[in-house]
């Protein structure tokens, strides 16, 4: 069977991410709610290809993302909307705007479709990221799994300030901005708890149970959320 | 903790490069975070090996999960446009625009707080933890 390892490292990495990353990867080869296992896939083919798409490194470096137009480089049959949203949130998630979400929703880009879009892409660019940090090479893409997404869509769900709908209640936004897509939270909460900490865990200011201390960790995540101009 | 004195600037890039910024080994921890950004892979290679010396091969694992945690969370956040949570958005008003934060785009995602809210806000400031700690234990997520 298919897993993620890190043996390559040149440190020894605790078992809980590669097991973590290996279950992710197999969520991303199934099929999901809204795109098949193979379309899931292909959202992770263009995540990593925003990395060299042409046209999204002339909009990063302009003044404004819309000042460059064109085509992106693009590895799949995927919609023109989709793959615009995957390269943007990829590649430039500071600056995407709310018109820019309901301008792919009129070209028929769905919104539970593409919050699943948005749980791929980060769960991709998150293990890569990760690979990177720790300097081996990003993993292979998993092998697709055939099969039809599911097309639930939870009545739990409505506007409560996001462009998308969303759950209600006393979660922090953040853990309910993917709730469209419940399978995609699940996603988010189980990379979580071996990434940072787990929801219940996250406001206990004396967390630990890591190698680093709370002040330590607060400091990476701070700095990596002003250097994407994250404001939430 | 709570109680302790950090250089916010070092979160922001306003402090001065490799400064120690309040945490233990945090100018280290600034690089590493900025070289992963930066998807420099000479300076990412630097960084990598300086943490790993300063603070062993565990931290760097953990620093490597954090960082790549919040390239998940940033995505996650301005893909769908969430508002800052409206307690925290009344009681961070000043320490935002202190950093400067203010400036960013997904700012307007977030609707200003009315000025009784700030007021009160500033006041309950000192409650924030436990506040943050009930609402999450009241809103914990249930299977759907």
């Amino acid at each position: 069977m298919f897993a993620i390892r890190y043996d390559a490292a040149a440190v020894p990495v605790r078992s809980d991410l590669p097991e973590a990353h290996t279950r992710a990867w197999q969520r991303l080869a199934a099929p999901g709610t809204w795109w098949t296992g193979a379309e899931r896939v292909a959202i992770a083919a263009e995540t990593r290809a925003a990395a060299s798409c042409a046209l999204c490194r002339e909009r990063k470096a302009a003044l404004s993302p819309g000042a460059a137009t064109g085509k992106h480089t693009s590895v799949s049959t995927l919609s023109d909307a989709a793959v615009e949203a995957i390269h943007r949130i990829s590649s430039d998630p500071g600056r995407l705007s709310k018109r820019w979400f309901t301008d792919l929703a009129s070209q028929g880009l769905g919104d539970a479709a593409y919050v699943e879009i948005v749980g791929v892409v980060s769960t991709v660019v998150s293990i890569d990221a990760f690979g990177r940090a720790i300097g081996v090479a990003p993993q292979p893409l998993p092998e697709p799994q055939p099969g039809a997404p599911s097309r639930v869509r939870p009545t739990s769900v409505g506007d409560n300030g996001a462009w998308v709908v969303m759950r209600g209640g006393g979660m922090g936004n953040v853990m309910r901005a993917l709730s469209l897509v419940p399978a995609e939270v699940r996603n988010l909460g189980e990379l979580g708890v071996v990434h940072y900490f787990g929801a219940d865990r996250i406001t206990d200011l004396g967390a630990t149970g890591r190698a680093l201390d709370r002040a330590q960790m607060e400091l990476l995540a701070g700095r990596v959320s002003a250097l994407r101009e994250c404001f939430y | 903790m709570q109680g302790s004195a950090v250089d916010l600037g070092a979160v922001t890039g306003d402090g001065k490069p490799g400064a120690e910024n309040g945490v233990v080994q945090g100018a280290l921890l600034v690089a590493f975070a900025e070289a992963t950004v930066a998807e420099d892979d000479a300076a990412l290679a630097r960084a990598r090996e300086a943490l790993r010396a300063a603070l062993g091969p565990e931290a760097l694992v953990d620093a490597a999960a954090v960082t790549s945690n919040f390239e998940r969370m940033v995505r996650i956040a301005d893909g769908t446009g969430i508002p800052l949570d409206a307690p925290l958005a009344a009681m961070t008003v000043d320490v935002r625009r202190d950093l400067g934060i203010d400036r960013y785009a997904a700012a307007a995602n977030t609707p200003p707080p009315s000025r009784l809210a700030a007021t009160l806000a500033r006041w309950a400031a000192p409650l924030m933890p436990l506040v943050l700690r009930l609402a999450v234990k009241r809103g914990r997520p249930r299977a759907r």
